[in-house]
């Protein structure tokens, strides 16, 4: 914990008792591993208890304030000035510095999350985290490399199962907060969070796709190809498919680690082209002076 | 025809829940009695507690701790938590539309 105890609270270095209070107790309700299940919530929890530890203890203020960080290796009777001329002395190796010698800071704080809650190891909390999948990644699953802030950069390489949901939970045994004592550390949860992707709607575990076809495949029917996550696929277009019919294609949605596959739906939608050639234009005009359909009074 | 086998649900007894969450367990007891953590009594008068009766155990533990509340306010803040996060995963669940 390298940060200035005055920054991890916000507070300026003049505030006083009830200033630093008020900002202690606005970021312990903000970041308590119970209220934030963010990863990174825990360190800054523990760091803001430290900060207030020292801070709201006059005595060891002051002493933070002449010494700084490495005010609990300095021995109560030093003098200022000698300290000043002598820092290395205290910082670097305490030698010489008799009783103070090997003091570590964590034994000192370990009884911090213990407080008045009664006695022996606390287990960790659990801690969420969101995974952002594209719709052919959670279609096909497979590794990723993800990393974590919080305490010390995590890294993990989790395997993703093929046919995961939007909100799902991808559970990390141990993974999340420590425990204080020699409490059980929490989980790690990862929310699957799909993104909403620009051919493919998701719901459920059905896929829906615009299949667009010209006005001739419409209406004369044909075989046409379409891209769905697990590659390409042949859709048969019947004979007098209009825009908004609907293909199903079973078993072709999202897969089912417990059972049945989602189906995917194609939903024709008939394009024209921009701008016509001069057969073509011949050809339309012939079609509209021969047919007598007329898709409003049908 | 699915077959499914007779289980019995597992429980834990006060004594079993002191050992796990490493408190005494005239403690377990009174939190039980704050409804602090979920308990059924059976016949005899015994307390009985669900597996989830020790990471609920630590997070009173820690809520107790980090933040100095009392048991009446921890009571409340466990059944706001518990509101948010069936809130959280509605929300969720209506996204999926998207």
């Amino acid at each position: 914990m390298a940060t200035d105890f005055y920054d991890a609270l916000g507070v300026h270095r003049t505030a006083s008792t009830d200033e630093i209070q008020r900002a202690y107790r606005k970021l312990a309700r903000q970041y308590h591993p119970d209220v934030n299940s963010d990863p990174g919530a825990e360190e800054r929890f523990k760091e803001v208890s430290e900060a207030y530890q020292v801070l709201s203890n006059p005595d060891q203020r002051r002493r933070y304030d002449r010494f700084g960080a490495d005010f609990r290796h300095v021995p109560d009777d030093v003098d200022e000035r000698a300290y000043a001329g002598d820092r290395t002395r205290y910082t670097s190796t305490s030698q010489g510095v008799g009783g103070f010698e090997g003091i570590d800071i964590e034994d000192l704080f370990s009884g911090l999350f213990r407080g008045r809650g009664g006695g022996g190891p606390i287990p960790g909390a659990d801690q969420q985290a969101e995974l952002e999948l594209t719709v052919e990644e959670a279609y096909r699953g497979g590794r990723r490399h993800l990393t974590l802030s919080g305490s010390g950069q995590r890294a993990y390489d989790v395997t993703i199962p093929p046919g995961v949901m939007d909100g799902q939970r991808i559970r990390l045994a141990g993974q999340g907060g420590a425990g204080s004592g020699n409490g059980a550390s929490g989980d790690l949860y990862l929310v699957v969070r799909i993104k909403p992707h620009r051919r493919y709607r998701l719901s459920g575990r059905d896929i829906h796709i615009d299949l667009p076809v010209s006005p001739w495949e419409a209406a004369l029917g044909a075989t046409v190809s379409a891209t769905t996550p697990g590659g390409e696929v042949k859709v048969r277009v019947t004979p007098g498919s209009s825009s908004g019919r609907r293909l199903r294609l079973r078993s072709e949605g999202m897969p089912n680690p417990q059972g049945k596959p989602g189906d995917l739906y194609a939903e024709v939608r008939v394009m024209v082209p921009k701008r016509l050639g001069k057969r073509e234009r011949e050809l339309f005009e012939e079609l509209a002076a021969v047919s007598e359909f007329d898709p409003r009074r049908t | 025809m699915a077959k499914y086998q007779l289980v019995r649900p597992v429980q834990l007894s006060v004594d079993a829940v002191a050992a796990h969450s490493g408190l005494h367990p005239d403690l377990v007891r009174r939190f039980a009695a704050m409804s602090l953590v979920d308990s059924t009594t059976d016949a005899t008068g015994r307390l009985w507690f669900t597996p989830n009766a020790v990471p609920a155990l630590a997070r009173v533990q820690r809520l107790r701790a980090g933040l100095s509340l009392n048991y009446a306010a921890i009571g409340l803040v466990l059944d706001l938590l518990d509101r948010i996060e069936v809130l959280e995963a509605q929300v969720r669940s209506h996204r999926r539309w998207t």
